[in-house]
């Protein structure tokens, strides 16, 4: 009657080695909501678009790292046109993001000009280290840990710095950031684009491990990575930036932990992203049920365009 | 040192709604002159500060600090010479930041941020420093998130961050107005010893007219957009609660003054 145990334990390193490839993804949702204050969709169209960046490029015969850094700007340029979006034509966040993912889906096709690309006879990040061990689950959790921790660490470094501070700033009071002559346009954009860049990184490094791209790569990997953030938020807190910055790692081994124990117990492939939706609503909602005031108020009205 | 002139700001024009925030406003202050601004609500006065601050870009007119032609830089370009505290205690320092990390923002205005670490012991000391005027005890909470301060003590750490750099220029938009009596006292005398001690050239705003009497080196009333009087030298001197609301009375339709 253990056997779902059996099965949920013999597939734990490759479950792993997902998440702390999403845990990219994950942090390039962090930086935009929590450290700029811009609920920003980007991810996911520049999930994907890095995975199909990545794809043309590798099948096109270049070195793995060539394709990741080509990944790396091309979602970076998303990240900022969804900043730049918003704070030129002052449409909403959410709307300017869900334009860009849904531009991306045209544009991710033109690249690849079909809807997949086999990469399984193409070089890879792993193959490139070292072909004998391109497919052991723990090479890959050594190699994307490696990845991982380096982006960690800068991003720890580079939160406390002058420029850091002012980064923070901006998210946490732009009025206030203005009036200390802090560019906060500027930063909002680069910072946006960032998010978008850590997207592409995470897709790209997704479609070397899997095998293969496909433009579709990217449903539902906002609300997924949302998912993890919040565990990993509840897990290790956000009371500073170290924690911010574990948050989305921690997060996202949790979460696909969880979510490939609930597969062993039988939950079905297809009820996954209902399951997700759910959670994220519960856990998002929640403040919400507790503060039991006397009656409801209408939440503020919501803009379009400020 | 600081010259305003013809500041034009319409909203809404042509419209049933057309409102003159300002309506060729001139004002020119000498260095180290401290002026004191009031006027009746919607009179001008927060709207001549955001003119200058940069937080509402001008119709038509001038502004310029030094020489300096400021009217077409965006706020963030104009805090290198600009430091404001404004009513509100909350939009004056970052919430989910520390209060070394705000000073250090404050310490950073007008600078380029480098990529060193911002905080170091040299700075906290130095920040220590500063926040000990104040008398609040905020030198002994650097690493307390300021979200958690009390608004006197908020409002408090944005008059220390303004006056941080010596700014060219320090704008008080009615920065005690939101707070507790006692509070507002112990800002407004460290504002004052702030600005007498650093030599600041300042603009206030103020309802409170033994304020406006017992503060400043100036005095301007703002009336529908324009600088209806000014007061220096002796006569600002030499002005009391009375005198002031008298020759206010000389003017049409005013006012909504306290005499707190």
């Amino acid at each position: 009657m253990f056997d779902f145990l059996i099965s949920f334990w013999n597939v734990v390193p490759v479950t792993f080695a997902q998440s702390l490839i999403i845990s990219f993804v994950v942090m390039g949702i962090m930086i935009p909501f929590r450290i700029l204050g811009f609920p920003d969709l980007t991810s996911e169209g520049a999930f994907p678009l890095g995975g199909c960046v990545a794809a043309v490029v590798l099948a096109a015969g270049f070195n793995p790292l060539l394709a990741m850094l080509m990944a790396l700007i091309c979602g970076f340029a998303a990240g900022c046109t969804t900043a730049w979006i918003h704070l030129r034509f002052r449409i909403n966040t959410l709307l300017a993001g869900i334009l860009v993912l849904t531009m991306l889906y045209s544009i991710n096709l033109r690249i690849m000009g079909r809807t997949n690309i086999a990469l399984f006879n193409f070089d890879s990040l792993f193959k490139w280290i070292s072909p004998s061990m391109a497919n052991i689950p723990t090479f890959k959790i050594v190699v994307v840990g490696v990845l991982v921790l380096l982006v960690f660490a800068a991003g720890w470094y580079f939160f406390l710095t002058e420029r850091g501070v002012t980064v923070r700033a901006a998210g946490a009071g732009p009025q206030m950031a203005e009036a200390q002559g802090i560019n906060v346009w500027t930063i909002t954009v680069l910072g946006v684009g960032a998010g978008g860049a850590l997207s592409a990184l995470g897709g790209s490094i997704m479609v070397q491990s899997q095998g293969f791209a496909d433009v579709n790569m990217g449903l539902g990997i906002l609300i997924n990575g949302l998912a993890a953030l919040i565990i990993g938020e509840s897990v290790v807190g956000r009371s500073s930036t170290l924690r911010q910055l574990a948050a989305p790692v921690v997060g996202s081994a949790i979460y696909y932990q969880l979510i490939s124990l609930c597969l062993t117990l039988g939950l079905k492939p297809a009820d996954l992203k209902l399951a997700t939706g759910l959670f994220v609503l519960l856990m998002l909602g929640l403040p919400q049920l507790r503060s039991g005031g006397r009656y409801r108020t209408v939440p503020p009205q919501e803009k379009v365009k400020e | 040192m600081l010259r305003v002139s013809q500041a034009r700001k319409i909203f809404y024009p042509g419209t049933p709604d057309e409102r003159k925030a300002l309506d060729g406003a001139d004002l020119s202050l000498a260095t180290g002159e401290f002026c004191v601004v009031i006027g009746s609500n919607g009179a001008g006065k927060s709207s001549l500060l955001n003119a200058i601050s940069g937080r509402m870009p001008l119709d038509e007119g001038r502004i310029e600090i030094n020489g300096a032609d400021l009217t077409d830089l965006p706020v963030f370009k104009r805090a290198a010479r600009i430091a404001s505290v404004f009513q509100d205690p909350m939009i004056g320092t970052a919430p989910t930041m520390t209060v070394a990390e705000n000073m250090l923002l404050a310490e950073l205005r007008g600078r380029r941020s480098s990529l060193s670490p911002g905080l170091n012991a040299e700075r906290r000391d130095l920040f220590r420093e500063r926040l000990s005027v104040i008398g609040l005890g905020l030198e002994d909470r650097l690493d307390t998130n300021v979200g958690l301060l009390s608004g006197g003590q908020r409002q408090s750490l944005s008059l220390v961050m303004a006056v941080s750099n010596q700014p060219d220029l320090l704008l008080l938009d009615e920065h005690t107005a939101a707070l507790d009596p006692r509070t507002a006292d112990l800002v407004m005398k460290a504002t004052i010893s702030a600005i007498d001690t650093h030599d600041l050239t300042a603009l206030m705003v103020t309802h409170n007219m033994k304020h406006a009497v017992d503060y400043g080196d100036s005095l301007i009333m703002m009336d529908s957009g324009r600088v209806r009087l000014s007061m220096s030298g002796e006569e600002k001197a030499a002005a009391t609660v009375e005198t002031l609301i008298e020759r206010f009375h000389e003017t049409p339709d005013w006012l909504m003054l306290q005499e707190a």
